[in-house]
């Protein structure tokens, strides 16, 4: 906390910042926080202020930008909506310096706890470390656009991804807009979260056919600080809760002792082309679409199964079709952590969704499998 | 060599603080297998292995695996629908990445196995998964004694029931990387 303070800006620099998020909101607000900043500040500032106002779209080229935001005047906060909370969110998680300790605990099983560290190197590129704590340990350190995974089981290995898909769902801290078209960002209030204050935020599907989600952001950093999953009853099926949130001026000391150079090369997985099935699903959940087909091989098992999967960038929804007399052979469904399994047979085929999805949203989708006639193309 | 294996050793103990011993360690293979096994016997010492030493076949089975021949469908069965002659093993879309997602899946199953009473008297907790947050709870369980085909039945049930889920995991996790992959290659290419 002390260190947060410590980044302090001119006045001139914070009311640029406070200009620019304020001309994202309506014009009415930003006429209301006129008067009460022009209030507030010397005559001069406030002519300085309006004049960035104008300016606003060559500050936003500005990186430091983001940093400022930690000391964003308070009246300032009130006027944010959900998604612009959810803008800061990416803005800290993409361009500061910090680490977060965080656990991550499901209903009946054992609470993960995860040590989580960004920094953004002098060279501009962003490393990300994300490391399990408990056992024998994950490693996933992220260097760019490459990650690198260290197992105990497993010889390391690395993989194209922008992002560490670790606990927190990715696309929610780097692209929330892109959840808009499924779920509404709804804002509930202040709250106090790790002894920090927060503004509680809820995510909602727009045909409430998902599960919820609550998050609490911090205020001051718009650091996430608690991340609830809930089903549609209200009850938690999946907790992350920040136990510690530092930020720092420099990249953490452990960056500097990567070795770039010693990482695994990264491995090209050429997604499979995509094939030609016999069947479509007929409902899709608001927003979700099919973002992969194709036949394979399972691994375990060896059986040939059609494959498609759908996503709404939060969730991702796999369905199988298989023949019915290789198939698992009952209709049941069974919860595996946080995914609902269900699996069907209607005649020759069996359909099974797999999904961290509601059961009555995965049996909607299961039922929905209309056949096609195969044509002389196959 | 002995030098270099006490040192090995102290370092493992945190009585070494000299960083050449790392760079030995990177150059040798044997050091390299001895490092692996120094901390597989360490961690089932302190009884927190979760890594079986066994598992270090799991590098050779993949490798066995990448070098198999394409193996096909059995064609009376899928002779019938188009298509299947292309059937991309698993092996090869993803390599050792598919084959260790899958072992690792294969590992909780063996633990979960191992956890229910012998079949020799009667058990009620046959179900995969405890019910949780608001689903009805599993039904596969029977409050009679099972003969035992039955239980086989059950187990390969269980086994095609985990082979979906891993895959459903496995997929989630390769999403991403396979569109990085193709964002990569695609800057790469405009580069050269």
């Amino acid at each position: 906390m002390n260190r947060l303070s410590s980044i302090n800006r001119p006045a001139p620099r914070k009311l640029a910042v406070l200009f620019k998020r304020a001309t994202l909101i309506s014009i009415f607000s930003v006429s209301m926080l006129r008067a009460e900043v022009s209030a507030q500040q010397s005559n001069t500032s406030a002519v300085e202020a309006e004049h960035s106002t104008s300016q606003s779209s060559d500050i936003s080229d500005n990186t430091s930008v983001t940093q400022n935001i930690e000391n964003v005047e308070e009246n300032e906060r009130d006027f944010l909506t959900a998604k612009q909370w959810l803008a800061r969110l990416t803005e800290a998680t993409q361009s500061l310096n910090y680490q977060v300790s965080f656990i991550q605990s499901r209903a009946g099983s054992e609470t993960i706890p995860y040590l989580w560290r960004h920094g953004v190197l002098e060279d501009g590129t962003t490393v990300e470390q994300l490391n399990l704590q408990n056992g024998p340990g994950r490693e996933l350190i992220r260097v760019g656009n490459v990650v690198s995974v260290f197992e105990p089981d497993v010889p390391p290995y690395s993989l194209y991804s922008a992002s560490i898909n670790g606990p927190i769902p990715s696309q929610l801290l780097y692209n929330p807009r892109a959840l808009t078209k499924s779920y509404k960002f709804i804002k509930v209030g202040r709250a106090r979260v790790s002894g920090r204050s927060a503004q509680h935020i809820r995510i909602v599907s727009l045909d409430n056919s998902r599960f919820s989600y609550q998050l609490w952001l911090d205020e001051a950093s718009g650091m996430l600080l608690k991340f609830n999953m809930l089903d549609l009853n209200g009850n938690l099926l999946e907790q992350i809760q920040v136990t510690s949130l530092s930020i720092q001026k420099e990249p953490h000391p452990y960056f500097a002792r990567v070795n770039q150079a010693t990482l695994p090369q990264p491995m090209v997985i050429t997604p499979s082309q995509p094939r030609k099935h016999h069947w479509e699903v007929d409902y899709l959940p608001r927003g979700m679409k099919e973002v992969k087909r194709d036949i394979r091989r399972l691994a375990l098992t060896g059986q040939i199964v059609e494959y498609k999967m759908f996503s709404d960038g939060l969730v991702d929804v796999s369905v199988y079709v298989q023949m019915a007399d290789d198939a698992i052979g009952a209709d049941m469904v069974l919860r595996h952590d946080v995914n609902t399994f269900l699996t069907l047979t209607d005649g020759q085929a069996q359909v099974t969704v797999v999904g961290e999805i509601p059961l009555n949203t995965a049996n909607a989708i299961a039922t929905s499998l209309s056949m096609h006639r195969p044509d002389s193309n196959g | 060599m002995t030098k270099q294996q006490e040192n090995l050793s102290a370092f493992m103990d945190g009585e070494l603080s000299q960083t050449e011993i790392i760079d030995a360690i990177k150059q040798d293979p044997v050091l390299q297998a001895k490092w692996q096994r120094y901390h597989v016997i360490r961690s089932g010492l302190r009884k927190e292995a979760t890594v079986a030493p066994q598992l270090d076949i799991t590098a050779r089975v993949a490798e066995a695996l990448t070098n198999e021949p394409t193996v096909m469908a059995p064609r009376s069965r899928w002779e019938s629908i188009p298509l299947l002659g292309n059937v991309i093993p698993f092996a090869k879309q993803a390599g050792q990445f598919a084959v260790a997602a899958s072992v690792a899946a294969a590992v909780i199953v063996g633990v979960q196995y191992s956890n229910q009473p012998s079949h020799t008297e009667p058990f009620s907790t046959f179900t995969t998964v405890g019910p949780q947050g608001g689903l009805a709870p599993v039904s596969l369980e029977q409050t009679r004694t099972l003969p035992r085909n039955d239980m086989a039945m059950m187990l390969e049930k269980k086994r095609k029931i985990n082979a979906l889920i891993a895959d459903h995991e496995q997929q989630v996790k390769l999403k991403q990387a396979e569109e990085q992959s193709a964002a990569a290659e695609e800057q790469q290419g405009s580069e050269n």
